[in-house]
C-alpha cells in the first residue's frame, strides 16, 4: 500500500515555480531519496510533506489521509533537519522528550521512552548536557533521537549527514540503513549527495528545476538514466556526454561526432536519425586496446583505481578508469575503444530522453548496495 | 611601546575621571551640611556628614509620590513596549507579506523625527481621549518613541534565531503559539532584557514629554517633580537636589550592574545586524 502520495502537487513562490506537477507514490516501509542539485525543489517537496510549506495546488496523502490542511504536528511525522535544529536551551534529555511532552505523554512514561531511545543511540551519558557541548556527530544522534522517540508513520530527513566529516558520514549512512531496516518505517531522505542516495535508498527520485526526472531503484537510475540530465548527474566520475548525430545505414545505427564514429546498439523504438547525444560511463571506455587513438590528458590515482582523462581529436575529452597497476603518463598516445553495448543514447537537448531499449532487471529488488554497505561496516 | 601603553592608560583614566567626577560631586554634596556647600575653597570630602537632606526629601516633600509614579510609569511602558515589539518583530521576521520592509522603515522613520515636533499633536490627541494629566498618557507617549528602536533591536535578535528551530517545534507537535513560547522566547531572552532595560532607562529619565503632558502632582514623575519642587526662579535647593539625584540614580545603577552583560550584547546585535 502506498504510504505517501503526491498527486499533481505544485508549489509556486510568487512567479517562481519551485515544484511542478509532482506525482510520486512512496510505498509503506520504503526508503526514498529525493536527489538533485541545489534549488531543484527537493527540500520544498519535503517541507510540503512536513506541513511547513503548503502546496499551491495538488494533493498530498499520508497513510490514506489527505494532509494538505493539517498542521505539521497532526501529520504523524518526524523530521531531522540539516542544521539538526536542537533546542539550545534544553538538555539532550529535554530535547528528546519535547515531542512526547507536546503530545501529553505522562511524565513517567516519557522518561522511560527517552531512556530507551538514548540507549539505542548511545546517548545515555549525554542526557544532561546542552547541545552546544556536543560534537557534530553527537548532535546528529540527538536530532535522530528526537525523531525516533515517538513512533511516527513517516520519517523525513533533510540532508542530515551533510555537516559531518567524511568518515563519520560513511558510518552514519550504514547506521541509518540499519535503523530503517529495524524500524520498517517509511523514510523520505533529501540529499544532493548521490553516493548517499545510491547506497541507502530503495528508490531514488531525481529532481531538477522543480520537476521529477526519474523515480526508480538506484541501480536502474545508474544503468538506465531516463534522460540526459539524470545520466550526467548520477555517477562519479560522471558520464561523458558527446553531442553528435544518429544515422541509419545498411540496417544498423551509427553515431557520429567530431573525431568519433561508433555503432549504436540497443536503440529503442524512439530513436530517429538526427542530432542526439551519446553517454559513456568511465567503465565503458577501454584504455590501451582498440582502434581509437587518444592522448592521455590527466591521471588521478585514487589508490584502488586510476581515473584517466583521454582527449580525442581537438576537444573531445572522455573519462575512463583503469586498475591501479596500469599507469599512464600525461601526453602519452594510447589506443582506446568504446564498448558499444554500454553506450547510452539521448535525444538532443539538456533533458533529452533516453533512446536505448529497456535493459533486463539487474537484481530482484535493486538493493544490492545495502548489503555491501553492511559488510563494509562489519 | 611601554610608554605608549602608559600614555594610553593615563588618557583612558583621565576620561573616566572626567565622567565620574560629577557623580562623585553629586554624592558628596548630598551628604554635606548646608553651611559647607558654598565654602571656598570647597571641601573634597565633607567635614561633617549628614543625612538631613535625605530625611527632608523623604518625609517633608512629595519625593516618594514622584518616585512611585516613575516606577509605575517606567514599568508599564517597559511591559507595553516589550510585548508589542516582540510580537511585531516576530511578524516582521517570520511572515512574508507585501510592504513588510516598508512598514519596518516607516516605524523607524518616526524615531528620526525630533520629539519636540510630535509633542503638540500627541498632547492634543491625549486631551481628546480624556487622558491629559494621567500616567497613562505618559505611558502612551513613551511607547511611541521607545517602540521603533525596540522593534528594530528585537528584529535583529529574532533574525538571528534559526527558522529551523521553530519548524522543528511545529513538527514535534507544538502549535505556533506553543513554539513561540517554548522555543523562540527563551532564545530571545537576552534581546528582551536589553530592550526592557533600554525602555526602562528611557522612560525613567524622560523630561520633555512629562513636562508638557502632566502638570498635577498626582501624576508627575521624578524628573519633572524634582525640578518643580526644588528649582524656582529665586532659589535652587542644591543639597536636596543632589540627594534626589542620588536616589533617582540608584535604581538604574542597581539594574544596570546586574544586567550589564545583556545590555552590551543587545547593543552589539543592533549594531551589526540592524
Amino acid at each position: 500500500m502506498a504510504d505517501v502520495i503526491f498527486s499533481d502537487v505544485q508549489k509556486n513562490f510568487g512567479a517562481f515555480t519551485a515544484v511542478e506537477s509532482l506525482n510520486l507514490s512512496i510505498e509503506q516501509g520504503e526508503f526514498v531519496s529525493l536527489l538533485g542539485p541545489s534549488g531543484c525543489g527537493k527540500t520544498t517537496t519535503l517541507r510540503m510533506l512536513a506541513g511547513l510549506e503548503f502546496p499551491t495546488s495538488g494533493e498530498i496523502r499520508i497513510a490514506d489521509r489527505v494532509v494538505n490542511d493539517l498542521a505539521p504536528g497532526q501529520r504523524d511525522i518526524a523530521m531531522v533537519f540539516q542544521s539538526y535544529a536542537l533546542y539550545p536551551h534544553m538538555s539532550v534529555g529535554q530535547n528528546i522528550a519535547y515531542p512526547l511532552k507536546k503530545r501529553r505523554v505522562p511524565k513517567a512514561e516519557r522518561a522511560k521512552m527517552v531512556a530507551k531511545t538514548a540507549e539505542m543511540l548511545q546517548l545515555t551519558p549525554l542526557l544532561g548536557r546542552k547541545p552546544q557541548e556536543l560534537s557534530g556527530g553527537q548532535q546528529q544522534r540527538v536530532a535522530l533521537g528526537r525523531a525516533l522517540v515517538r513512533d511516527p508513520k513517516v520519517f523525513l530527513l533533510d540532508e542530515p549527514l551533510s555537516n559531518l566529516d567524511a568518515k563519520l558520514r560513511g558510518y552514519m549512512r550504514a547506521e541509518l540503513v540499519e535503523l530503517h531496516e529495524r524500524l520498517g518505517r517509511t523514510m523520505v531522505y533529501v540529499t544532493h549527495d548521490q553516493l548517499e542516495a545510491m547506497t541507502m535508498s530503495d528508490r531514488i527520485a531525481v529532481m531538477e528545476g522543480g520537476k521529477l526526472q526519474q523515480f526508480a531503484p538506484p541501480q536502474d537510475v545508474y544503468r538506465e538514466p531516463a534522460n540526459r540530465f539524470v545520466a550526467g548527474f548520477i555517477g562519479t566520475p560522471g558520464m561523458t556526454l558527446v553531442n553528435g548525430e544518429l544515422r541509419h545505414e545498411g540496417g544498423r545505427w551509427l553515431f557520429d561526432a567530431p573525431g568519433l564514429s561508433v555503432e549504436a546498439r540497443n536503440l529503442g523504438p524512439d530513436a530517429r536519425p538526427g542530432p542526439a547525444a551519446m553517454g559513456i560511463r568511465p567503465e565503458g571506455l577501454n584504455i590501451g586496446t582498440g582502434t581509437l587513438p587518444g592522448i592521455i590528458q590527466l591521471v588521478e590515482q585514487t589508490g584502488h583505481e586510476n581515473i584517466v582523462i583521454v582527449r580525442f581529436g581537438d576537444d573531445l575529452r572522455m573519462t575512463g578508469r583503469t586498475p591501479p597497476h596500469q599507469l599512464w603518463r600525461s601526453g602519452e598516445t594510447v589506443q582506446c575503444s568504446i564498448d558499444p553495448d554500454t553506450a547510452h543514447f539521448f535525444a538532443a537537448g539538456a533533458r533529452g530522453k533516453r533512446l536505448n531499449a529497456p535493459l533486463q532487471p539487474a537484481t530482484a529488488n535493486g538493493r544490492v548496495s545495502k548489503t555491501t554497505l553492511k559488510e563494509a561496516k562489519s | 611601546m611601554k610608554l605608549r601603553a602608559i600614555a594610553f592608560n593615563l588618557f583612558a583614566w583621565g576620561i573616566v575621571l572626567m565622567v565620574a567626577f560629577p557623580l562623585f560631586w553629586m554624592l558628596v554634596t548630598s551628604v554635606k551640611p548646608q553651611s559647607e556647600l558654598f565654602r571656598r575653597p570647597p571641601t573634597m570630602l565633607p567635614e561633617a556628614w549628614t543625612f538631613e537632606h535625605y530625611a527632608r526629601l523623604l518625609f517633608d516633600t512629595n519625593f516618594l509620590r514622584y518616585f512611585w509614579n516613575s516606577v509605575i510609569l517606567s514599568t508599564a511602558t517597559t511591559f507595553v513596549v516589550v510585548i508589542i515589539a516582540t510580537l511585531g518583530a516576530y511578524s516582521l521576521v517570520r511572515y512574508r507579506y507585501r510592504g513588510r520592509e516598508t512598514l519596518a522603515f516607516l516605524v523607524l522613520f518616526t524615531y528620526l523625527l525630533p520629539s519636540v515636533v510630535l509633542i503638540l499633536p500627541l498632547y492634543l490627541m491625549l486631551v481628546k481621549l480624556g487622558l491629559s494629566n494621567t500616567i497613562t498618557s505618559l505611558v502612551i507617549a513613551y511607547t511611541t518613541f521607545a517602540l521603533p528602536y525596540a522593534l528594530w533591536l528585537l528584529r535583529s535578535f529574532m533574525a538571528g534565531i534559526p527558522e529551523d528551530l521553530e519548524s522543528a517545534a511545529l513538527v514535534d507537535g507544538a502549535s505556533r503559539m506553543g513554539a513561540f513560547r517554548d522555543i523562540i522566547l527563551p532564545q530571545l531572552l537576552p534581546g528582551i532584557i536589553s530592550t526592557a532595560l533600554f525602555t526602562f532607562i528611557l522612560s525613567w529619565n524622560e523630561y520633555l514629554y512629562a513636562l508638557v503632558l502632566v502638570n498635577s502632582d498626582s501624576a508627575r514623575p521624578l524628573t519633572t517633580g524634582v525640578m518643580n519642587m526644588l528649582i524656582s526662579s529665586f532659589n535652587i535647593e542644591w543639597s536636596l537636589l543632589m540627594a534626589a539625584s542620588v536616589m533617582m540614580s540608584v535604581p538604574l545603577i542597581i539594574v544596570f550592574a546586574f544586567l550589564q552583560s545583556y545590555l552590551t550584547r543587545g547593543f552589539g546585535a543592533g549594531g551589526v545586524k540592524g
